[in-house]
């Protein structure tokens, strides 16, 4: 993937795309967007599911979120139920989940939902970068 | 750590919150089919008697009539009287107030067969030197038995820790690897040396993990025996237990008396506490209050584990202390959670109540005697 190929403008700065990554631990929110920053997206966070569905329901997010990295095993909303949510209202933005626990049986489940990767930490940054450049290709624009 | 009902709870008798109570000695009230109960006094109150006495206590056929010790401090006497059992300072008090179908001589005393046969009553038989001594290895192979079964249940729970640690280990790992990444090509030195700090936390924290866990996992000792800090093992407790089950959507409340303490072996303790929160939380489905307290009064030490769950069904409530009876599916429940726990409780000299209402909760009540020992050690926690 060459960066900054697909790139468009929000508030008059390039980005390769915007990602919204869902994650209980401050920890890993902060060296995702690390990774990701470097490689030109513009990065969000949310700390649950809860938090997430209010990010894409606000503003232009409900228009320019791109992709979804998104953990299992959260408090209130956890990720399964907020899978479930984004494909059901946002079929357009493309899942990956980032998990601590890897367990067969759900990724089967979750890649059946649509969820296009399903990743195990730790992930390298490299595989983390082609792993939301796969998931840019698969993204539909928002109906306007 | 298993036993407590989940969908076989939720849907019986819904309508007719139960509140009922049941004790570790529960069994002995309901003799069912048996014939009339073997009635057996133990003659010799020291570490032999006291043994056999817990063992033959559980066992719902025979009755314990009476106990004895020429020695008034033996520590068999007392727990003779924790357990209702009547104590007599001589002999032939005991041999003439009881009916009896058995004596057993503890006592290691060589001349006592004899001078007891002359006393006892016709129809009584006599247990005594080798015969005796028998039956205090085969009480010892039961308590190493039970130590076993212990162990191999706690084992066999670690598997449902493995969600748990991962998420625990790979989180901290996830932070060291982007950051380590980011390092490699990160010029600004400060940066570097908050990215350094960043990773020797994560590195911390994962030692913790595997400090917590090694601890819980060791075999336990009965030498290891003391005065536990009651509080501060519930939370120990509850952090072991947040790796078998997802804690965050649960409310805990701590209702703690200061300077609770019990007698006994605090990793068998730790295990009990870890089990009894395991299983609230199980029934509640990861959404409820789990509510821990400690009562302190001048003759006892209690524990409560609270939970808003299923409940439990009231002709369930007489088997949750069965071994392997579970109601959890194949694979999730050893069906030796709670058989275990009343193990330990009892020998600690305690014992469990449960007060269960379907579909409101359930709450376990451990109740153990206050009875420290100035020799023994303390803050064992």
């Amino acid at each position: 993937m060459s960066e900054f190929k697909s790139g468009f403008f929000i508030g008059g700065e390039s980005t390769n795309g915007r990602v919204l990554v869902v994650d209980d631990e401050p920890d890993i929110r902060k060296v995702v967007r690390m990774t990701l920053q470097k490689a030109g997206y513009d990065v969000l966070e949310a700390e649950n599911g809860e938090k997430a569905i209010e990010v894409i329901n606000s503003g232009e997010n409900r228009l320019l979120l791109d992709v979804m990295i998104c953990d299992i095993r959260m408090p209130k909303v956890n990720g399964i139920e907020a899978i479930a949510y984004f494909r059901e209202n946002y079929p357009r933005v493309p899942l990956i989940v980032l998990t601590g626990f890897p367990d067969t049986d759900m990724a089967t489940s979750l890649l059946r939902q649509g969820v296009v990767d399903y990743l195990v930490k730790p992930v390298e940054g490299d595989i983390l970068k082609a792993a939301v450049g796969r998931a840019m290709e698969r993204r539909e624009l928002a109906p306007l | 750590m298993r036993g407590r009902p989940t969908s076989e709870g939720a849907g019986a008798a819904a309508t007719t919150p139960a509140i009922v109570h049941t004790t570790v000695e529960s069994g002995r009230s309901n003799p069912s089919a048996a014939p009339l109960p073997m009635k057996v006094a133990i003659i010799g109150a020291g570490r032999g008697g006291t043994a056999l006495l817990d063992v033959l206590h559980q066992i719902p056929t025979i009755e314990l009539v009476g106990m004895t010790d020429k020695s008034p401090s033996a520590p068999g006497l007392k727990r003779a009287q924790e357990l209702n059992v009547p104590v007599y300072s001589r002999i032939d008090d005991l041999l003439h107030d009881q009916p009896l179908t058995l004596l057993m001589d503890v006592t290691g005393d060589p001349t006592m067969e004899s001078a007891l046969r002359q006393q006892t009553p016709t129809g009584a038989d006599i247990i005594s030197g080798q015969a005796a001594r028998l039956f205090w290895l085969l009480v010892q192979h039961e308590s190493t038995l039970q130590t076993e079964l212990l162990q191999a249940e706690k084992m066999a729970g670690f598997g449902s820790f493995a969600a748990g640690i991962a998420h625990d280990m790979n989180n901290p790992l996830q932070l060291i690897l982007g950051m380590a990444e980011n390092l490699a090509e990160e010029t600004d030195l400060e940066a570097v040396h908050a990215q350094a700090l960043d990773i020797i936390d994560a590195v911390k924290r994962t030692t913790a993990i595997c400090r917590d866990l090694t601890s819980y996992s060791r075999r336990t000792s009965v030498r290891q025996d003391g005065l536990i800090q009651v509080n501060s093992k519930l939370d120990e407790a509850l952090k072991i237990a947040r790796y078998a089950v997802a804690l965050q959507d649960i409310e805990i409340r701590k209702q703690y008396q200061p300077d609770a303490v019990v007698k006994g072996n605090p990793d068998k303790l730790l295990h009990v506490f870890v089990n009894l929160i395991t299983n609230a939380v199980q029934a509640m489905e990861h959404h409820g209050t789990l509510t821990l307290e400690t009562i302190s009064t001048a003759d006892t030490t209690q524990v409560r584990v609270s939970d808003t769950g299923c409940g439990i069904a009231p002709e369930l409530l007489t088997r949750i202390f069965e071994p392997f009876y579970t109601t959890k599916p194949p694979g999730k429940g050893t069906g030796l959670g709670l058989y275990n726990i009343k193990n330990v409780i009892q020998l600690m000299h305690g014992t469990i109540e449960v007060d269960s209402h379907i579909g409101q909760g359930s709450t376990f009540t451990l109740t153990f005697p206050c009875d420290p020992s100035p020799n023994e050690g303390t803050g064992q926690s």
